[in-house]
């Protein structure tokens, strides 16, 4: 699962426009995208990939490549986890 | 009043809901099971209505569906007063809105998903359920400055708004106020609650769509509807200015509170309410050509409004024509007094008076003249419109031919 791919996809339902014409590297804000809408799109993300996206995960994400990387790191640390 | 715009059950703009008025075409039918499970047969007049139309999906998912309704109403009056506003002019133009519930269905969905489903709420639950929704979107839609309130007093949420609307005008504080209502309250948890106090209309077996009845001896109660009216309200001295078409003029407010009964109306606070518009429109009881009344078709509220009209007209309430039209769109909640005001001018504009629709048994208790059935030709100078509240919350709007 490629998880920037995801994120751009739910960007565009979310925002609108074409998921491929997302720019991962371009800052939240630049966007488009106001606090509220960031928060309501990590909330989608949390049920999309079935885990809770704790805040200082996210703290210093300024764009959508970031966050797919933080994400990414939470996956990890999910797998090792024993359950 | 230089625009006008409706979502309502019975059309979605101005000439449609006038012609199904006229035409006692009713949009009251049997609530699907899928939105109120388990309840006894229920009715509502609910909204055909096509978000995607007018907006992308993601932008309609910012918005409840009463903030749907209020934006595409208050749009329509925009372009039908072709209003424009420079920068300065906004800062001169505001926004009054009514509503009973406010973002009703994203209220009952949050609830929902918290006891009954994940237990997560999301983070646009606050501004989509709030109270001011719709009037904060309307304001920021349009490029409203000026002064923004959103009114709630239950059934009387719009007429109070228009009216709180026109004493800002006069009083110099705004120019241009875009002023109504909007409500989208039907919902499984709204019937619910509605019915346990037993105010809903039993569905009419043979004909669901008959189930309204105002005012006559076989009415059982209220319809839930739903849906949005705006009007333009403009000082007369910039509507001129500028060569508005000028539909009427808001000439008098009435607003008197019962202090009784937080359910129960008093025919003498209504009563009070209508001799105040009256008063401040400086007319007398037979300047009054029609009366759009609350006619709600409770078995109490009926009759308490016939005494209360008697009250207030005195000799004329024999010769009035009122009609009550929740009978073809329902109980619009906090947006039925602007609805119905917009009815009311409509009929002076086209001269002629909706009915009182599914008007065949008479009711002893209830023995004005109703426009039965039937609309009426009318040459009317002036039109009453009465919209009372839970609470015991009575307002009165009065609007007259304008004169140049």
């Amino acid at each position: 699962m490629d998880t920037l791919h995801t994120i751009k996809e739910l960007a565009a339902t979310q925002f609108g426009g074409e998921p491929d014409a997302i720019d991962e590297n371009a800052s939240v804000d630049k966007l488009g995208i106001d606090s509220l809408g960031f928060l309501e799109f990590l909330f989608e993300l949390e049920d999309k990939f079935g885990f809770s996206i704790p805040q200082e995960a996210v703290a210093n994400v300024r764009t959508l490549g970031e966050l797919a990387t933080a994400i990414d790191g939470l996956i990890t640390a999910n797998a090792a986890t024993p359950t | 009043m230089t625009g006008l715009g409706v979502v309502s059950p019975v059309g979605q703009s101005v000439c449609e809901l006038f012609a199904n008025l006229l035409n006692a075409r009713s949009a009251v039918r049997p609530v699907v099971d899928s939105v109120c499970p388990g309840a006894r047969s229920l009715v509502a007049a609910q909204v055909d209505f096509n978000a995607s139309a007018h907006w992308p999906a993601h932008q309609a998912a910012q918005y409840d569906r009463a903030t749907q309704f209020a934006l595409v109403a208050v749009r329509q009056a925009i372009v039908d007063a072709s209003l424009e506003l420079t920068e300065e002019e906004s800062y001169r133009a505001g926004a009054y809105w009514g509503t009973g519930l406010g973002g009703a269905t994203s209220i009952e969905e949050s609830y929902r998903q918290l006891y009954a489903g994940n237990g997560r709420v999301r983070p646009t639950a606050v501004v989509l359920g709030m109270n001011n929704a719709a009037a904060g979107h309307i304001s920021i839609a349009n490029g409203l400055r000026g002064p923004v309130l959103n009114v709630s007093t239950a059934c009387s949420s719009s007429a109070a708004s228009i009216g709180e609307a026109y004493r800002a005008i006069k009083a110099g504080y705004a120019d241009v106020i875009v002023a109504g209502g909007s409500e989208a309250l039907v919902t499984n948890g709204n019937l619910r609650a509605w019915d346990a106090m037993q105010a809903l209309a039993h569905a009419d077996s043979a004909d669901p769509a008959r189930s309204c009845r105002p005012f006559a001896a076989d009415r059982t109660g209220i319809v839930l509807g739903e849906g949005a009216g705006a009007l333009v309200l403009e000082s007369h001295e910039r509507a001129t200015r500028r060569g508005a078409r000028i539909y009427a003029e808001l000439v008098g407010y009435g607003n008197a509170a019962d202090a009784a009964g937080i359910s129960k109306p008093d025919a003498s606070g209504q009563a009070r309410a209508m001799r105040a518009a009256l008063g401040e429109a400086a007319l007398s009881p037979d300047s009054i050509g029609y009366l759009n009344a609350h006619g709600t078709a409770t078995p109490v509220g009926d009759v308490v409004e016939t005494n209360a009209i008697k009250q207030a007209f005195g000799a004329h309430a024999r010769e009035l024509p009122v009609s009550s039209t929740k009978a073809l769109h329902g109980h619009l909640m906090g947006a039925t007094g602007a609805v119905e005001l917009l009815a009311a001018i409509t009929a002076m504009e086209r001269r002629v008076i909706p009915p009182t629709a599914h008007l065949t048994l008479p009711d002893p208790a209830c023995d004005l003249d109703y426009v039965p059935n039937q609309p009426r030709e009318a040459m009317l100078d002036a039109v009453m419109s009465n919209s009372f509240g839970f609470g015991g919350m009575n307002a009165v709007l009065v609007a007259r031919r304008y004169r140049p």
